[in-house]
């Protein structure tokens, strides 16, 4: 049977990491979690330097290559609403998961530079303008370069974290 | 000894009550376990969810409500507190054989005045404020551990803000599960709550306790599975540690506390939620579980 190859992203990525993590004994859920969330930012930032070096960016930026077996099991539970519809990439044809990666939980477990590199992987500046707006984390309207929107998305987690730690003592 | 379980939220409408219900019957049918449940909260929902309308206006006239037993005992030993509770309560059907029965000591709409009477009672024997009300505190948590004796867990069913008695409740505690909709404002009452619950003052010092040491552990509660919710959670995971366990938003569960005479079976009770309540009633009570392990 002839093997097709799918690339990737977002809850799916994220999916697909734990579930080989849960295959691996002696590893706790904390553990996996951590090892998962430090597997996809290390992918991250391969990506990153791999747009940023001579090397063409590969199809799959910041993808994660597997076959359709794993993969199936482990689509990303996007809302398909008519208002909130995510912009399909052009790259992979799998819709944009704007709740992936969790900008919050990665510049709060691995750091600014973390969160940006994660931020690189998104190229599509319709999809980084999606997840600012779902992951409630306000960007200037005006911005129409996707460094930028980057920026301001890692900006504006960080005022959200901020934010939340002066209302907790 | 009873272990005795607080459901706690400093935020209302989070499900304290449904839960501390679910809780309470999940454990006497499944856990066969003589459970508890002190309905502090003076919305008396988890009351009417258990005994219906006419049985708790017949309990509060007849003097039998938490607020007439912390009236009527609070300068006195409790010599016979079996008094106050209402026994086999709650709409599910459990064999005659089976230990396993709920309990209910009824909610007052009257807990807020009478914490204030309290209050003036216990202040005229000191002067210094805090003092007075830490006083009214142990007094409250010794009323309610004394029913620790007949039963075997004791689910505390706390009102939504820091009344006396929700304090009361939260210090008394084995562990606390605090129920929470995965939402915005809901991870600011988390933080707090928590604080309170680990009696530390900033969230570095909170950050200082290892989970595993904590009394505290959060449920998602409601949960619809957006997106949105799981990054919430996620982030909510990364300073309180959570239960595994997730109670969706289902109709079968807000139809579940529709009082009804007639007792029924778990599966007949909560419907496509029972699964979820297995999960949360293993999770919470099983023989590995924190809460035993808490002791």
């Amino acid at each position: 049977m002839a093997r097709t190859k799918r690339f990737l992203n977002g809850a799916a990525k994220d999916a697909f990491l734990k579930q080989v993590l849960a295959a691996e004994p002696g590893l706790d859920e904390a553990t996996r979690e951590r090892l998962a969330l430090a597997l996809q930012s290390s992918i991250a930032l391969v990506s990153l330097r791999c747009h940023s070096g001579s090397e063409p960016a590969s199809a799959a930026g910041a993808s994660v290559e597997t076959t359709d077996t794993a993969a199936a099991a482990h689509e990303p539970d996007v809302q398909n609403t008519a208002e909130n519809t995510p912009p399909a990439t052009a790259t992979e044809g799998a819709p944009f998961d704007p709740y992936s990666p969790n900008v919050i939980v990665v510049f709060r477990t691995l750091g600014r530079d973390a969160a940006l590199a994660e931020l690189h992987a998104i190229e599509d500046i319709d999809c980084l303008r999606l997840l600012a707006r779902e992951q409630r984390l306000g960007i200037a309207s005006d911005l129409a370069d996707a460094a930028d929107i980057r920026r301001a998305i890692v900006a504006a987690a960080e005022r959200r974290i901020a934010n939340r730690r002066a209302a907790a003592s | 000894m009873a272990r005795f379980l607080a459901i706690a939220n400093r935020k209302g409408g989070v499900g304290k009550s449904t839960i501390a219900v679910m809780l309470a019957h999940a454990s006497a049918a499944w856990g066969k376990k003589r459970v508890l449940l002190v309905d502090l909260d003076t919305q008396c929902n988890a009351s009417l969810m258990l005994i219906g309308g006419e049985r708790w206006d017949k309990a509060r006239r007849a003097g039998r409500t938490i607020s007439d037993y912390f009236f009527d005992r609070f300068d006195k030993v409790a010599e016979d507190e079996s008094h106050y509770v209402a026994a086999n309560v709650g709409d599910v059907a459990h064999p005659r054989a089976s230990p396993g029965r709920v309990s209910l000591l009824p909610g007052s709409l009257m807990l807020e005045d009478v914490q204030g009477e309290l209050y003036l009672k216990q202040a005229k024997r000191g002067s210094n404020p805090d003092k007075v009300a830490q006083d009214v505190r142990n007094r409250m948590m010794r009323l309610i551990k004394h029913f620790g004796h007949d039963f075997d867990y004791v689910i505390l069913d706390c009102p939504p803000g820091l009344s006396f008695a929700a304090l009361a409740a939260i210090d008394l505690a084995d562990q606390v599960v605090v129920p929470f909709r995965p939402d915005y404002v809901s991870q600011f009452a988390l933080d707090r709550v928590a604080l309170l619950i680990e009696r530390v003052e900033t969230a570095d010092q909170l950050a200082a306790v290892p989970f595993v040491d904590r009394r505290y552990i959060c449920l998602p509660n409601y949960v619809t599975g957006k997106g949105r919710e799981r990054l919430l959670i996620d982030e909510i995971a990364l300073d309180h540690p959570l239960l595994q366990s997730r109670v969706p938003l289902l109709d079968s569960v807000a139809r579940a506390f529709d009082w009804e005479e007639s007792k029924k079976t778990m599966a007949e009770k909560y419907g496509d939620a029972l699964p979820h309540l297995r999960a949360l009633h293993d999770e919470v009570f099983g023989a590995a579980t924190w809460l035993a392990k808490a002791g």
